[in-house]
Protein backbone atom coordinates (compact mmCIF):
# COMPACT_ATOMS: atom_id res chain seq x y z
CA UNK A 1 0.00 0.00 0.00
CA UNK A 2 0.96 3.43 -0.70
CA UNK A 3 2.24 6.42 1.71
CA UNK A 4 -0.74 8.19 2.98
CA UNK A 5 -1.22 11.53 1.72
CA UNK A 6 -0.97 12.97 5.48
CA UNK A 7 -0.24 10.68 8.56
CA UNK A 8 -0.15 12.16 12.06
CA UNK A 9 0.96 10.21 15.06
CA UNK A 10 0.82 10.78 18.71
CA UNK A 11 -0.30 14.69 18.32
CA UNK A 12 -0.47 16.08 21.48
CA UNK A 13 -0.72 20.44 22.41
CA UNK A 14 -1.13 21.61 25.96
CA UNK A 15 -2.46 25.48 26.67
CA UNK A 16 -1.31 26.18 30.10
CA UNK A 17 -3.53 23.31 31.58
CA UNK A 18 -5.72 22.40 28.99
CA UNK A 19 -4.81 20.06 27.17
CA UNK A 20 -6.07 21.30 23.44
CA UNK A 21 -4.82 17.43 21.95
CA UNK A 22 -4.15 14.25 23.87
CA UNK A 23 -2.42 11.77 21.55
CA UNK A 24 -4.22 12.20 17.99
CA UNK A 25 -3.47 9.24 15.35
CA UNK A 26 -4.90 10.41 11.42
CA UNK A 27 -4.17 9.05 8.00
CA UNK A 28 -5.49 10.84 5.11
CA UNK A 29 -5.82 8.41 2.05
CA UNK A 30 -4.40 10.19 -1.28
CA UNK A 31 -7.00 11.46 -2.96
CA UNK A 32 -9.76 11.75 -0.15
CA UNK A 33 -12.37 14.46 0.97
CA UNK A 34 -11.99 13.90 5.39
CA UNK A 35 -14.78 15.77 7.80
CA UNK A 36 -13.06 16.95 10.72
CA UNK A 37 -16.42 17.67 13.63
CA UNK A 38 -16.40 18.04 16.96
CA UNK A 39 -17.85 20.20 19.51
CA UNK A 40 -16.91 23.53 20.14
CA UNK A 41 -13.42 23.79 21.77
CA UNK A 42 -12.74 19.96 20.82
CA UNK A 43 -9.63 20.89 19.41
CA UNK A 44 -10.16 20.67 15.67
CA UNK A 45 -8.21 24.65 14.99
CA UNK A 46 -5.50 23.24 17.50
CA UNK A 47 -4.95 20.05 15.49
CA UNK A 48 -4.97 21.69 11.91
CA UNK A 49 -2.14 24.10 13.61
CA UNK A 50 -0.24 21.38 14.36
CA UNK A 51 -0.40 19.55 11.08
CA UNK A 52 -0.05 22.93 9.17
CA UNK A 53 3.27 24.11 11.23
CA UNK A 54 1.72 26.95 12.80
CA UNK A 55 2.00 26.22 16.62
CA UNK A 56 4.13 23.07 17.64
CA UNK A 57 3.26 20.19 19.25
CA UNK A 58 4.76 18.84 22.47
CA UNK A 59 4.44 15.36 20.96
CA UNK A 60 4.05 12.93 17.90
CA UNK A 61 4.98 13.64 14.17
CA UNK A 62 3.29 14.35 10.74
CA UNK A 63 4.36 12.76 7.35
CA UNK A 64 3.21 13.88 3.89
CA UNK A 65 3.25 11.33 1.52
CA UNK A 66 5.99 9.43 4.11
CA UNK A 67 8.32 12.82 4.08
CA UNK A 68 8.70 13.43 7.97
CA UNK A 69 7.84 17.32 8.29
CA UNK A 70 7.52 17.35 11.78
CA UNK A 71 10.55 20.26 12.53
CA UNK A 72 9.36 22.22 9.43
CA UNK A 73 7.73 25.89 9.84
CA UNK A 74 4.57 26.72 7.38
CA UNK A 75 6.03 28.14 4.63
CA UNK A 76 8.72 24.85 4.24
CA UNK A 77 5.36 22.92 4.85
CA UNK A 78 3.88 24.65 1.91
CA UNK A 79 6.41 23.77 -0.05
CA UNK A 80 6.32 20.16 0.95
CA UNK A 81 2.88 20.54 -0.62
CA UNK A 82 1.05 21.03 1.98
CA UNK A 83 -1.38 24.17 2.52
CA UNK A 84 -4.25 25.93 4.67
CA UNK A 85 -6.93 28.06 4.99
CA UNK A 86 -7.77 29.61 8.43
CA UNK A 87 -11.16 30.18 10.13
CA UNK A 88 -10.93 33.99 11.03
CA UNK A 89 -10.08 34.91 7.76
CA UNK A 90 -6.48 35.37 6.59
CA UNK A 91 -5.66 37.35 3.83
CA UNK A 92 -4.34 40.34 2.89
CA UNK A 93 -6.60 43.42 3.40
CA UNK A 94 -5.24 46.07 1.23
CA UNK A 95 -4.06 44.61 -1.36
CA UNK A 96 -5.72 43.82 -4.90
CA UNK A 97 -7.61 39.90 -5.17
CA UNK A 98 -5.91 38.88 -8.45
CA UNK A 99 -2.19 40.27 -6.82
CA UNK A 100 -2.89 38.05 -3.54
CA UNK A 101 -3.39 35.02 -5.95
CA UNK A 102 -0.42 35.60 -8.29
CA UNK A 103 1.62 35.95 -5.02
CA UNK A 104 0.64 32.69 -4.10
CA UNK A 105 1.12 31.05 -6.97
CA UNK A 106 4.28 32.27 -7.68
CA UNK A 107 5.71 31.06 -4.86
CA UNK A 108 5.12 27.61 -5.43
CA UNK A 109 5.56 27.90 -9.16
CA UNK A 110 1.97 27.45 -9.97
CA UNK A 111 -0.19 28.99 -13.28
CA UNK A 112 -3.36 27.92 -12.19
CA UNK A 113 -3.92 31.61 -10.85
CA UNK A 114 -6.68 33.11 -13.42
CA UNK A 115 -8.30 29.53 -13.52
CA UNK A 116 -8.74 29.43 -10.22
CA UNK A 117 -9.87 33.08 -9.92
CA UNK A 118 -12.63 32.56 -12.21
CA UNK A 119 -13.70 29.33 -10.63
CA UNK A 120 -14.65 30.38 -7.53
CA UNK A 121 -16.18 33.42 -9.11
CA UNK A 122 -13.18 36.04 -8.29
CA UNK A 123 -12.20 37.28 -11.55
CA UNK A 124 -14.14 40.00 -11.74
CA UNK A 125 -13.02 41.65 -8.41
CA UNK A 126 -9.20 40.98 -9.72
CA UNK A 127 -7.97 44.76 -9.66
CA UNK A 128 -10.39 45.32 -6.17
CA UNK A 129 -8.89 45.84 -2.85
CA UNK A 130 -9.43 42.73 -0.61
CA UNK A 131 -10.93 45.10 2.14
CA UNK A 132 -13.54 46.14 -0.29
CA UNK A 133 -15.09 43.33 -1.00
CA UNK A 134 -17.92 41.02 0.43
CA UNK A 135 -17.28 38.32 3.25
CA UNK A 136 -18.06 35.52 1.03
CA UNK A 137 -15.32 37.32 -1.17
CA UNK A 138 -13.33 37.42 1.43
CA UNK A 139 -13.92 33.45 2.11
CA UNK A 140 -13.22 32.40 -1.25
CA UNK A 141 -9.98 34.32 -1.54
CA UNK A 142 -8.90 32.56 1.59
CA UNK A 143 -9.46 29.59 0.21
CA UNK A 144 -8.04 30.44 -3.03
CA UNK A 145 -5.09 31.39 -1.68
CA UNK A 146 -4.76 27.70 -0.24
CA UNK A 147 -6.06 26.04 -2.97
CA UNK A 148 -3.54 27.46 -5.80
CA UNK A 149 -0.69 25.39 -7.03
CA UNK A 150 -2.53 23.23 -6.17
CA UNK A 151 -1.18 21.47 -3.07
CA UNK A 152 -0.84 17.81 -2.27
CA UNK A 153 -3.02 18.27 0.76
CA UNK A 154 -5.43 20.77 1.95
CA UNK A 155 -6.18 22.00 5.48
CA UNK A 156 -8.97 23.93 5.16
CA UNK A 157 -10.34 25.01 8.94
CA UNK A 158 -14.20 25.93 8.77
CA UNK A 159 -13.73 27.63 4.81
CA UNK A 160 -17.64 28.42 5.27
CA UNK A 161 -17.54 30.03 8.35
CA UNK A 162 -19.94 33.13 8.41
CA UNK A 163 -21.46 31.93 5.52
CA UNK A 164 -25.31 31.14 5.29
CA UNK A 165 -26.67 27.91 4.41
CA UNK A 166 -27.00 28.12 1.08
CA UNK A 167 -24.23 29.79 0.75
CA UNK A 168 -22.01 26.98 2.74
CA UNK A 169 -23.50 24.30 0.92
CA UNK A 170 -22.69 26.04 -2.98
CA UNK A 171 -19.29 26.20 -1.27
CA UNK A 172 -19.02 22.98 -0.68
CA UNK A 173 -20.18 21.62 -4.44
CA UNK A 174 -17.24 24.13 -5.70
CA UNK A 175 -14.62 22.84 -3.18
CA UNK A 176 -15.60 19.36 -4.46
CA UNK A 177 -14.90 19.89 -7.61
CA UNK A 178 -12.23 21.53 -7.21
CA UNK A 179 -10.19 19.18 -5.06
CA UNK A 180 -11.58 16.29 -6.97
CA UNK A 181 -10.40 17.80 -10.29
CA UNK A 182 -6.81 18.79 -9.05
CA UNK A 183 -6.43 15.17 -6.96
CA UNK A 184 -5.92 17.27 -3.82
CA UNK A 185 -6.65 15.53 -0.76
CA UNK A 186 -8.30 17.56 1.89
CA UNK A 187 -9.07 17.82 5.16
CA UNK A 188 -12.26 19.64 5.99
CA UNK A 189 -13.20 20.98 9.44
CA UNK A 190 -16.54 22.30 9.49
CA UNK A 191 -19.14 23.03 11.46
CA UNK A 192 -22.22 22.38 9.17
CA UNK A 193 -23.20 18.66 9.77
CA UNK A 194 -25.12 18.53 6.19
CA UNK A 195 -21.93 19.88 3.76
CA UNK A 196 -19.49 17.09 5.54
CA UNK A 197 -22.57 14.35 5.07
CA UNK A 198 -23.03 15.48 1.52
CA UNK A 199 -18.75 16.02 0.44
CA UNK A 200 -17.37 14.14 3.03
CA UNK A 201 -15.85 10.07 2.13
CA UNK A 202 -14.88 9.43 5.59
CA UNK A 203 -15.58 11.32 8.91
CA UNK A 204 -13.17 11.96 11.63
CA UNK A 205 -15.08 13.11 15.31
CA UNK A 206 -13.00 15.19 17.73
CA UNK A 207 -13.98 15.50 21.27
CA UNK A 208 -12.11 16.55 24.07
CA UNK A 209 -8.40 16.63 22.04
CA UNK A 210 -8.78 13.08 21.11
CA UNK A 211 -10.72 10.86 18.36
CA UNK A 212 -13.99 9.64 19.59
CA UNK A 213 -14.83 7.89 16.17
CA UNK A 214 -14.00 7.91 12.28
CA UNK A 215 -15.63 6.25 9.52
CA UNK A 216 -18.08 6.67 6.81
CA UNK A 217 -20.79 8.75 6.72
CA UNK A 218 -23.31 6.47 7.33
CA UNK A 219 -21.17 4.70 10.35
CA UNK A 220 -20.78 8.52 12.07
CA UNK A 221 -24.50 8.98 11.95
CA UNK A 222 -25.16 5.90 13.89
CA UNK A 223 -22.31 6.29 16.24
CA UNK A 224 -24.11 6.28 19.59
CA UNK A 225 -21.66 8.45 21.43
CA UNK A 226 -21.41 10.86 18.23
CA UNK A 227 -24.60 11.86 18.69
CA UNK A 228 -24.42 12.40 22.02
CA UNK A 229 -21.18 14.39 21.95
CA UNK A 230 -21.73 16.20 19.18
CA UNK A 231 -25.48 16.84 19.12
CA UNK A 232 -25.68 17.94 22.59
CA UNK A 233 -23.02 20.57 22.14
CA UNK A 234 -24.17 21.81 18.83
CA UNK A 235 -27.51 22.25 20.17
CA UNK A 236 -26.51 24.52 23.22
CA UNK B 1 1.08 54.02 -20.06
CA UNK B 2 2.34 51.35 -17.72
CA UNK B 3 3.16 51.75 -14.36
CA UNK B 4 7.05 51.94 -14.50
CA UNK B 5 6.53 54.46 -17.81
CA UNK B 6 3.95 56.37 -15.59
CA UNK B 7 6.86 56.87 -12.87
CA UNK B 8 9.65 57.26 -15.33
CA UNK B 9 7.53 60.15 -17.07
CA UNK B 10 6.79 61.45 -13.52
CA UNK B 11 9.98 61.79 -12.44
CA UNK B 12 11.64 62.83 -15.98
CA UNK B 13 9.12 66.21 -15.24
CA UNK B 14 10.02 66.09 -11.85
CA UNK B 15 13.92 66.50 -13.01
CA UNK B 16 13.16 69.21 -15.49
CA UNK B 17 11.35 71.24 -12.80
CA UNK B 18 14.67 71.19 -10.77
CA UNK B 19 16.76 73.71 -12.65
CA UNK B 20 13.11 76.02 -13.33
CA UNK B 21 12.73 76.34 -9.67
CA UNK B 22 16.53 76.93 -9.13
CA UNK B 23 15.99 79.73 -11.84
CA UNK B 24 13.19 81.13 -10.43
CA UNK B 25 14.14 81.67 -7.08
CA UNK B 26 17.54 84.35 -6.42
CA UNK B 27 20.11 82.68 -4.58
CA UNK B 28 19.81 83.84 -0.58
CA UNK B 29 17.74 82.29 2.36
CA UNK B 30 14.97 80.66 0.23
CA UNK B 31 17.27 79.08 -1.75
CA UNK B 32 19.38 77.59 0.76
CA UNK B 33 16.49 76.81 3.01
CA UNK B 34 15.24 74.62 0.10
CA UNK B 35 18.23 72.54 -0.47
CA UNK B 36 17.93 71.54 3.20
CA UNK B 37 13.83 70.93 2.50
CA UNK B 38 15.78 68.87 -0.21
CA UNK B 39 18.33 66.65 2.17
CA UNK B 40 15.44 66.60 5.03
CA UNK B 41 12.85 65.45 2.04
CA UNK B 42 15.38 62.55 1.49
CA UNK B 43 15.73 61.18 5.31
CA UNK B 44 11.48 61.44 5.17
CA UNK B 45 11.60 59.40 2.23
CA UNK B 46 13.84 56.83 3.56
CA UNK B 47 11.10 57.15 6.76
CA UNK B 48 8.25 56.13 4.63
CA UNK B 49 9.80 53.49 2.45
CA UNK B 50 10.19 51.66 6.03
CA UNK B 51 6.30 52.77 6.86
CA UNK B 52 4.69 51.90 3.30
CA UNK B 53 6.61 48.31 2.62
CA UNK B 54 7.19 47.22 6.25
CA UNK B 55 4.31 49.04 8.11
CA UNK B 56 7.18 49.89 10.60
CA UNK B 57 7.33 53.36 12.39
CA UNK B 58 10.88 54.51 12.88
CA UNK B 59 11.64 57.34 15.44
CA UNK B 60 16.14 56.47 15.22
CA UNK B 61 16.22 57.41 11.61
CA UNK B 62 18.55 60.20 12.29
CA UNK B 63 21.19 57.58 13.27
CA UNK B 64 21.71 56.49 9.47
CA UNK B 65 21.34 60.18 8.54
CA UNK B 66 23.93 60.73 11.19
CA UNK B 67 25.71 57.57 10.27
CA UNK B 68 25.99 58.44 6.14
CA UNK B 69 27.10 62.09 6.93
CA UNK B 70 29.92 61.18 9.61
CA UNK B 71 31.34 57.94 7.86
CA UNK B 72 31.32 60.56 4.59
CA UNK B 73 33.40 62.96 6.58
CA UNK B 74 35.58 60.92 7.70
CA UNK B 75 36.37 58.88 4.73
CA UNK B 76 36.92 62.61 3.00
CA UNK B 77 39.46 63.56 5.79
CA UNK B 78 41.58 60.59 5.45
CA UNK B 79 44.01 61.87 3.40
CA UNK B 80 45.03 60.63 0.70
CA UNK B 81 43.52 57.26 0.90
CA UNK B 82 40.23 56.68 -0.96
CA UNK B 83 39.07 58.40 -3.62
CA UNK B 84 36.28 60.93 -2.65
CA UNK B 85 33.45 59.32 -4.48
CA UNK B 86 34.79 56.07 -3.31
CA UNK B 87 34.65 57.06 -0.06
CA UNK B 88 30.95 58.45 -0.09
CA UNK B 89 29.57 54.92 -2.13
CA UNK B 90 31.46 53.54 0.98
CA UNK B 91 29.67 54.96 3.13
CA UNK B 92 26.13 54.24 2.02
CA UNK B 93 27.21 51.02 1.23
CA UNK B 94 28.27 50.49 4.76
CA UNK B 95 25.12 52.05 6.60
CA UNK B 96 23.09 49.77 3.70
CA UNK B 97 25.14 46.84 4.96
CA UNK B 98 25.04 47.14 8.78
CA UNK B 99 21.10 48.28 8.40
CA UNK B 100 20.46 44.68 7.09
CA UNK B 101 22.26 42.77 9.54
CA UNK B 102 20.37 44.94 12.15
CA UNK B 103 17.11 44.38 10.35
CA UNK B 104 17.69 40.72 10.79
CA UNK B 105 16.90 41.29 14.12
CA UNK B 106 14.81 44.44 14.94
CA UNK B 107 12.10 43.39 12.25
CA UNK B 108 11.22 40.11 14.37
CA UNK B 109 10.02 43.13 16.92
CA UNK B 110 6.92 44.97 16.17
CA UNK B 111 4.20 47.68 16.37
CA UNK B 112 5.44 50.44 19.28
CA UNK B 113 8.06 48.15 20.73
CA UNK B 114 9.63 48.81 17.53
CA UNK B 115 9.22 52.36 17.98
CA UNK B 116 11.16 52.27 21.01
CA UNK B 117 13.34 49.87 20.19
CA UNK B 118 14.32 52.67 17.39
CA UNK B 119 14.20 55.48 19.90
CA UNK B 120 16.98 53.84 21.53
CA UNK B 121 19.34 52.90 19.09
CA UNK B 122 18.98 56.05 17.83
CA UNK B 123 19.95 57.72 20.87
CA UNK B 124 22.83 54.74 21.47
CA UNK B 125 24.02 56.43 18.26
CA UNK B 126 23.74 59.98 19.48
CA UNK B 127 25.49 59.22 22.78
CA UNK B 128 28.55 57.29 20.45
CA UNK B 129 28.83 60.38 18.28
CA UNK B 130 28.78 62.75 21.23
CA UNK B 131 31.45 60.35 22.84
CA UNK B 132 33.73 58.81 20.33
CA UNK B 133 35.79 62.45 20.29
CA UNK B 134 38.63 61.18 18.57
CA UNK B 135 36.85 59.66 15.56
CA UNK B 136 33.62 61.64 15.62
CA UNK B 137 35.03 65.01 17.44
CA UNK B 138 32.46 64.75 20.07
CA UNK B 139 30.15 67.53 20.87
CA UNK B 140 32.27 69.59 18.85
CA UNK B 141 31.49 67.87 15.99
CA UNK B 142 33.84 67.22 12.46
CA UNK B 143 34.64 69.80 10.21
CA UNK B 144 34.93 68.36 6.60
CA UNK B 145 37.21 70.17 3.81
CA UNK B 146 36.39 68.81 0.61
CA UNK B 147 38.20 67.72 -2.20
CA UNK B 148 39.06 70.48 -5.49
CA UNK B 149 37.01 67.69 -7.30
CA UNK B 150 33.95 65.22 -6.61
CA UNK B 151 32.53 63.70 -9.61
CA UNK B 152 33.72 66.17 -11.97
CA UNK B 153 32.28 68.76 -9.77
CA UNK B 154 34.20 71.50 -8.24
CA UNK B 155 34.23 71.67 -4.24
CA UNK B 156 32.52 74.82 -4.31
CA UNK B 157 29.15 74.12 -6.52
CA UNK B 158 28.59 71.71 -3.11
CA UNK B 159 28.88 74.25 -0.50
CA UNK B 160 26.81 76.84 -2.29
CA UNK B 161 22.89 76.36 -2.59
CA UNK B 162 22.81 77.20 -6.54
CA UNK B 163 24.73 74.21 -7.03
CA UNK B 164 24.00 71.88 -4.10
CA UNK B 165 20.04 73.14 -5.00
CA UNK B 166 20.12 70.97 -8.09
CA UNK B 167 22.19 67.87 -6.88
CA UNK B 168 20.00 67.48 -3.77
CA UNK B 169 16.90 67.91 -5.99
CA UNK B 170 17.77 65.17 -8.83
CA UNK B 171 19.11 63.32 -5.98
CA UNK B 172 15.63 63.30 -4.36
CA UNK B 173 13.93 62.46 -7.58
CA UNK B 174 15.84 59.68 -8.42
CA UNK B 175 15.66 58.39 -4.77
CA UNK B 176 11.90 58.60 -4.86
CA UNK B 177 11.56 57.05 -7.97
CA UNK B 178 13.57 54.34 -6.93
CA UNK B 179 11.12 53.66 -3.88
CA UNK B 180 7.91 54.04 -6.44
CA UNK B 181 9.52 51.18 -8.87
CA UNK B 182 10.06 49.06 -5.75
CA UNK B 183 6.75 49.71 -4.44
CA UNK B 184 5.32 48.25 -8.09
CA UNK B 185 8.06 45.68 -8.18
CA UNK B 186 7.27 41.67 -6.97
CA UNK B 187 9.12 42.31 -4.21
CA UNK B 188 7.68 45.31 -3.31
CA UNK B 189 4.24 43.41 -3.90
CA UNK B 190 5.53 40.90 -1.59
CA UNK B 191 6.53 42.66 1.43
CA UNK B 192 3.31 44.90 1.50
CA UNK B 193 1.77 41.35 1.95
CA UNK B 194 3.90 40.89 4.67
CA UNK B 195 2.86 43.99 5.57
CA UNK B 196 -0.92 43.45 5.53
CA UNK B 197 -0.62 39.76 7.08
CA UNK B 198 2.80 38.17 8.07
CA UNK B 199 1.32 35.12 8.99
CA UNK B 200 -0.29 34.50 5.82
CA UNK B 201 2.31 35.21 3.86
CA UNK B 202 4.53 32.65 5.56
CA UNK B 203 1.82 29.77 5.02
CA UNK B 204 2.09 30.82 1.42
CA UNK B 205 5.48 29.35 1.49
CA UNK B 206 7.31 32.88 2.04
CA UNK B 207 10.38 33.73 4.68
CA UNK B 208 9.39 36.68 5.79
CA UNK B 209 12.61 38.15 7.38
CA UNK B 210 14.69 38.56 4.74
CA UNK B 211 12.44 40.67 2.65
CA UNK B 212 11.45 42.86 5.69
CA UNK B 213 15.43 43.22 6.09
CA UNK B 214 15.89 44.52 2.99
CA UNK B 215 13.95 46.62 3.23
CA UNK B 216 15.14 47.78 6.22
CA UNK B 217 18.59 48.16 4.59
CA UNK B 218 17.58 50.07 1.80
CA UNK B 219 15.87 52.81 4.27
CA UNK B 220 19.17 52.84 5.82
CA UNK B 221 20.83 53.19 2.28
CA UNK B 222 18.39 56.12 1.49
CA UNK B 223 18.94 57.81 4.80
CA UNK B 224 22.41 57.96 4.48
CA UNK B 225 22.74 59.17 1.15
CA UNK B 226 20.64 62.59 2.49
CA UNK B 227 23.05 62.40 5.17
CA UNK B 228 26.25 62.33 2.92
CA UNK B 229 24.48 65.31 0.69
CA UNK B 230 23.76 66.90 4.22
CA UNK B 231 28.17 66.77 4.78
CA UNK B 232 28.84 68.01 1.65
CA UNK B 233 26.59 70.86 1.69
CA UNK B 234 27.37 72.16 5.29
CA UNK B 235 30.83 70.44 5.41
CA UNK B 236 30.35 69.75 8.93
CA UNK B 237 28.72 67.18 10.90
CA UNK B 238 27.98 67.15 15.06
CA UNK B 239 25.98 64.88 17.32
CA UNK B 240 22.67 67.43 16.80
CA UNK B 241 22.60 65.59 13.40
CA UNK B 242 21.87 62.27 14.96
CA UNK B 243 19.63 63.35 17.76
CA UNK B 244 16.18 61.59 18.20
CA UNK B 245 14.22 65.03 17.36
CA UNK B 246 15.94 65.10 14.04
CA UNK B 247 14.35 61.85 13.76
CA UNK B 248 10.75 63.22 14.99
CA UNK B 249 11.08 65.85 12.33
CA UNK B 250 11.41 63.17 9.77
CA UNK B 251 8.68 61.47 11.01
CA UNK B 252 6.87 64.30 11.18
CA UNK B 253 7.34 64.81 7.40
CA UNK B 254 6.71 61.64 6.26
CA UNK B 255 3.06 61.65 8.06
CA UNK B 256 2.08 64.64 6.84
CA UNK B 257 2.92 63.74 3.66
CA UNK B 258 1.51 61.03 3.54
CA UNK B 259 3.47 57.30 2.91
CA UNK B 260 1.24 55.83 0.46
CA UNK B 261 3.38 57.33 -2.02
CA UNK B 262 6.54 57.87 -2.83
CA UNK B 263 6.11 61.75 -3.41
CA UNK B 264 4.05 61.82 -0.24
CA UNK B 265 6.97 62.56 2.13
CA UNK B 266 8.51 64.83 -0.17
CA UNK B 267 5.91 66.96 0.10
CA UNK B 268 5.24 66.75 3.80
CA UNK B 269 9.15 68.07 3.61
CA UNK B 270 8.00 70.82 1.63
CA UNK B 271 5.31 71.95 3.66
CA UNK B 272 7.48 71.31 6.70
CA UNK B 273 10.26 73.68 5.93
CA UNK B 274 8.01 76.48 3.79
CA UNK B 275 5.72 75.98 7.07
CA UNK B 276 8.05 76.52 9.82
CA UNK B 277 10.27 79.30 7.88
CA UNK B 278 6.56 81.39 8.29
CA UNK B 279 5.75 80.08 11.61
CA UNK B 280 8.87 81.18 12.93
CA UNK B 281 8.99 84.70 12.69
CA UNK B 282 5.38 84.70 13.71
CA UNK B 283 5.84 82.76 16.88
CA UNK B 284 8.21 81.01 18.92
CA UNK B 285 5.94 78.23 19.60
CA UNK B 286 6.13 76.89 15.84
CA UNK B 287 6.50 73.25 16.89
CA UNK B 288 3.26 73.33 18.39
CA UNK B 289 1.44 74.91 15.62
CA UNK B 290 2.95 72.05 12.99
CA UNK B 291 1.66 68.95 15.49
CA UNK B 292 -1.82 70.86 15.21
CA UNK B 293 -1.57 70.79 11.81
CA UNK B 294 -0.25 67.17 11.62
CA UNK B 295 -2.68 65.88 13.95
CA UNK B 296 -5.85 67.87 12.07
CA UNK B 297 -4.02 66.09 8.62
CA UNK B 298 -3.89 62.76 10.61
CA UNK B 299 -7.62 63.17 11.54
CA UNK B 300 -9.12 64.40 8.52
CA UNK B 301 -6.20 62.73 6.02
CA UNK B 302 -5.16 59.29 7.43
CA UNK B 303 -3.06 58.85 3.93
CA UNK B 304 -1.34 62.55 4.64
CA UNK B 305 -1.63 65.27 2.13
CA UNK B 306 -0.55 62.92 -0.79
CA UNK B 307 -3.72 61.46 -0.06
CA UNK B 308 -5.45 64.27 -1.40
CA UNK B 309 -6.09 64.12 -5.23
CA UNK B 310 -7.22 60.11 -4.10
CA UNK B 311 -9.33 61.27 -1.75
CA UNK B 312 -11.15 64.14 -4.10
CA UNK B 313 -11.20 62.23 -6.89
CA UNK B 314 -13.19 59.06 -4.72
CA UNK B 315 -15.28 60.96 -2.01
CA UNK B 316 -16.01 58.52 1.00
CA UNK B 317 -18.02 55.77 0.03
CA UNK B 318 -17.69 56.17 -3.65
CA UNK B 319 -14.98 53.33 -3.64
CA UNK B 320 -14.95 51.13 -6.64
N1 LIG C 1 -4.37 30.36 21.99
C1 LIG C 1 -4.97 29.63 22.95
N2 LIG C 1 -4.69 29.86 24.24
C2 LIG C 1 -5.26 29.14 25.21
N3 LIG C 1 -6.15 28.17 24.98
C3 LIG C 1 -6.48 27.89 23.71
C4 LIG C 1 -5.92 28.61 22.63
N4 LIG C 1 -6.44 28.13 21.48
C5 LIG C 1 -7.28 27.15 21.83
N5 LIG C 1 -7.32 27.00 23.15
C6 LIG C 1 -8.10 26.00 23.88
O1 LIG C 1 -7.83 24.75 23.30
C7 LIG C 1 -9.02 23.99 23.17
C8 LIG C 1 -9.23 23.63 21.71
O2 LIG C 1 -9.50 24.80 20.95
P1 LIG C 1 -9.70 24.78 19.39
O3 LIG C 1 -9.75 26.18 18.92
O4 LIG C 1 -8.69 23.90 18.77
O5 LIG C 1 -11.13 24.11 19.24
P2 LIG C 1 -12.04 23.95 17.96
O6 LIG C 1 -12.46 22.53 17.92
O7 LIG C 1 -11.39 24.49 16.76
O8 LIG C 1 -13.29 24.85 18.34
P3 LIG C 1 -14.28 25.71 17.42
O9 LIG C 1 -15.29 24.77 16.91
O10 LIG C 1 -14.87 26.69 18.37
O11 LIG C 1 -13.47 26.35 16.36
C9 LIG C 1 -10.14 24.85 23.75
O12 LIG C 1 -10.32 24.46 25.08
C10 LIG C 1 -9.59 26.24 23.69
O13 LIG C 1 -10.12 27.03 24.73
MG1 LIG D 1 -11.79 26.01 15.44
Amino acid sequence: MSAPALSARGLARHYGGVAALRGVDLDLAPGEIRGLIGPNGAGKSTLVDVLSGRAPGSAGSVRLFGQDITGLGPAARRHAGLARSFQRTSIFPALPVGAQLELAARRVGATDAPRLLEELDLARLAAVPAQETAYGDQRRLDLALALVGPPRVLLLDEPAAGLTAEESLALADRLRELARARGVTVLLVEHDMEVVFRICERITVLELGAILAEGTPQEIRRHPEVVRAYLGSAAA
Amino acid sequence: MSGAGRIGAGALAAAAAGPAIAALVPPGVLLSLLVQACIYAILALSVGVLARQNGMVSFGHAAMFGAGAYLAGIGLGAPGQLPAEVALLLAVLAVTAVCFGLGLIVVRVHGIAFAMLTLALGQACFEAANKARGVTGGADGLTVALPREIFGLPAATFQRAEGMFLIAWLAMVALAALAALLARSRFGLLTEAIRENEERARFLGYGTVLPRAAVFALSGGIAAAGGVLYVLYNGFVSPETVHWSVSGSALIMALLGGTRTAWGPLAGAAVYFLLREQLVEVTERWLGLLGILLVLVMVFLPDGLSGLPRRLRRPRGAEA
